[in-house]
């Protein structure tokens, strides 16, 4: 990593991307919140919900498996990535066509390639993260996966890639219109769609997805089959708390309101023909749902890390982070990068990936000082680093 | 350079030195020679040696950049570090030795006028191993802390006036989780000041570098201001000021002065369309932002707090 950062420096295009992103970042957050004051109530409320349940997650795990299950979804506990590609695996078999919305959780099992290489086509959907597998790159952040690429930069990928009419002097409302109409063929021809989720109801086997672009619409509407792929601290108590979630989510990384938030409750259906429920309607007819573990019940019993299972993911600690603002994702291991990104590798990796990472925090804690689930951010990155240094040098 | 190497670099410069880096044996107290500052006394002034230190940890960080290694790294140098000979080892700059010594007595002699029966620890005044806590070498910086506090213990402190961020937070927030039975008090000297009468005359602009660890761990923030205020300088926000500010990059010049420049030279450029005149209230920061300051064409003066109110 300490090599890497002299020529992650040096790469003036990434450097400027980050800065043109991170001043946007500070400036929408800070007025979201000045105008908004309700959400920070909100962000306590969601925080405690989460606490709640990390307290109790077997209980919480099984109550929203009964509930899924009740709105005739097919649930599947995963508690490897290599057991998750697995099920997906089987789900999907080969020769298919699958449209992904962009889903970090996906991304830690390394699903695209996965599905890829057993013969399937597979586009993303959101456009930075299309973008990144233009690239055949890693997201850069968690919510701004090409967050290290300039306009220009990304014209010219777009037309390389896409074979479009694009140059460095296009406008973004021309590369988004080439992109559009490339993946509008995708959705319709799609036999499956794969998200995340930004929340999952335990009450009622809900799952809420947040989104801005509208193809998350389209990847769990259009195809046969939904498949969802959520780590187990995404489950909350209960509906309400599942859409604050993802308000405060939205919020927290600089989109408020939401364009849409998704809430799915079972396959698509239809009692119009006597009454009698048919599944399979307009939308899809199965709802598959992949609850992963890989790693995250293991880090609830170190006192110190779990506490990074509260984090909603929003990604403002990166955008506020000093280092971030130069190194972005590089300094994070295959999906998680920056302040919550150096914690999630820890628990979906090892602490060793994480480890040399620890030595180029600040501590400035402005990350602490942000995060709407206060997770001590800074504070356990220097406990992950008091653990590696002392066997470093010892 | 390898993780380990820095880290154990600094590691055994503090145990065998009593510095992060070498220096000379004196360089905490050379300062405060024929100012007859009493040496027994209630309160005492602990620098923790922080300001004096920062030329030595400047020409350290040089060298890594320009050798790709650490000054007087091996025994045969640790041996000169504990010389007068260091110069030979590292060279720091002439004009930043100048300065921290400067500052430091200036802070002394606000802090003396400040606090009644002010003394100081002289050879006492040991660096309180901030940066090992830092880094995150537990074990190292117990043992290190535990001399130093056994060291201000026979010499009867009771409460100590710190003049750094670095040195308060270790000294008020960590010492006590470490050492069993810690009972000194621990005040910063912007927190015992008296504000001088108002001023009239109106001495132009400034913009405060609110330091980390005062912004979000120390709550040290009205101080300054009011200090400064006091004196008739008028005070401009920074874009990212207060709780908000924005670090210097210092702290991970030991393992990326490339990274560290890097930070700085942002806030550098942030501070200095503020205003023209920016004050820092650490010598870290004064040594990041000065270094940044080195590249960039910005006609801009940046000066330490005690710089303006001595």
């Amino acid at each position: 990593m300490l090599n890497l950062v002299e020529t992650i420096i040096d790469n003036e295009e990434l450097q400027e991307a980050l800065r043109r992103a991170t001043a946007h970042a500070f400036e929408s957050v800070k007025k979201i919140l000045a105008s908004n004051p309700q959400l920070m109530e909100m962000a306590r409320e969601v925080k405690e919900a989460k606490e709640r349940v990390l307290s109790h997650l077997d209980h919480y795990i099984s109550m929203t498996v009964k509930k899924l299950e009740e709105r005739k979804a097919l649930v599947y506990l995963a508690s490897s990535a290599a057991e998750a590609r697995g099920i997906i695996g089987d789900i999907v078999g080969s020769g298919k066509t699958i449209v992904l919305s962009k889903s970090m959780s996906a991304e830690e099992i390394g699903l695209r390639r996965f599905l890829e290489s057993r013969g399937n086509r597979v586009y993303e959907t959101d456009l930075g993260q299309f973008l990144v597998q233009l690239e055949e790159g890693k997201p850069m952040h968690v919510t701004a996966p090409a967050v290290h690429m300039t306009k220009e930069k990304i014209a010219e990928l777009v037309a390389e890639k896409l074979g479009a009419n694009l140059s460095r002097q296009s406008s973004p409302e021309e590369i988004v219109a080439v992109v559009r109409r490339f993946l509008r063929k995708q959705f319709v021809n799609a036999d499956i769609g794969i998200s995340g989720a930004n929340a999952i109801a335990a009450d009622t086997g809900s799952i809420v997805i947040l989104e801005n672009e509208g193809n998350i619409r389209l990847v769990t509407g259009l195809p046969e089959k939904h498949i969802v792929v959520a780590g187990v601290e995404k489950i909350v108590p209960n509906l309400i708390l599942a859409v604050k979630t993802a308000i405060v989510q939205a919020a927290f990384a600089g989109l408020y309101p939401p364009t849409y938030i998704n809430i799915i409750s079972g396959p698509s259906s239809t009692g119009d023909i006597e009454h009698k429920r048919v599944y399979g309607a307009h939308g899809p007819r199965e709802l598959h749902v992949i609850l992963l573990d890989n790693g995250r019940r293991k880090a609830l019993s170190d006192e110190r890390l779990r506490e990074i299972l509260r984090c909603v993911r929003c990604g403002r600690c990166l955008f506020e982070c000093p280092v971030w603002g130069h190194l972005a994702n590089h300094w994070g291991g295959n999906t998680y990068g920056g302040p919550m990104g150096i914690l999630w590798t820890a628990v979906v990796e090892d602490k060793r990936e994480a480890y040399p990472l620890t030595l180029l925090c600040l501590q400035c804690k402005r990350c602490s000082q942000v995060c709407p689930m206060s997770i001590p951010l800074a504070e356990l990155i220097h406990d992950l680093r008091k653990e590696y240094v002392t066997k470093a040098y010892t | 350079m390898k993780v380990g190497d820095i880290i154990r670099y600094i590691v055994e410069n503090t145990l065998e030195t009593g510095f992060p880096v070498p220096a000379p044996r004196d360089v905490a107290y050379r300062w405060a020679l024929n100012r007859n500052i009493p040496r027994r006394g209630r309160v005492y002034l602990y620098t923790g040696a922080l300001y004096q230190l920062v030329p030595y940890i400047d020409a350290s960080v040089k060298s890594m950049e320009r050798f790709g290694r650490l000054p007087g790294l091996g025994k045969a140098a640790r041996l000169l570090s504990r010389t007068r000979l260091t110069g030979i080892a590292i060279r720091p700059r002439r004009e930043l030795i100048e300065w921290s010594e400067r500052v430091v007595a200036s802070i002394a002699s606000l802090a003396v006028r400040n606090v009644e029966g002010l003394a100081y620890l002289y050879e006492d005044d040991r660096y309180s191993g901030v940066l090992l806590y830092e880094i995150g070498a537990e074990d190292a910086f117990l043992k290190h802390a535990s001399r130093v506090y056994a060291a201000l213990k026979e010499r009867g402190v009771e409460k100590l006036i710190t003049i750094d961020p670095h040195t308060t937070y270790v000294m008020r927030d960590i010492y006590p989780k470490f050492i069993d039975g810690y009972d000194i008090d621990v005040v910063n000297y912007l927190e015992v000041m008296k504000d001088h009468q108002a001023s009239r005359v109106l001495k132009g602009k400034v913009t405060i570098h609110d330091p980390c660890l005062y912004a979000r761990t120390l709550n040290i923030l009205e101080e300054p201001r009011r200090l400064l205020a006091s004196l008739g300088y008028e005070i401009a926000e920074a874009k990212r000021s207060r709780e908000n500010t924005y670090c210097c990059g210092g702290p991970v010049e030991a393992f990326s002065p490339k990274l560290s420049l890097a930070i700085a030279r942002d806030r550098l450029r942030e501070l200095a369309s503020t205003a023209t005149t920016i004050v820092t209230l650490c010598p870290i920061c004064y040594l990041s932002l000065s270094r940044a300051r080195e590249n960039m064409s910005l006609n801009i003066t940046i000066k330490d707090i005690a710089e303006l109110l001595g």
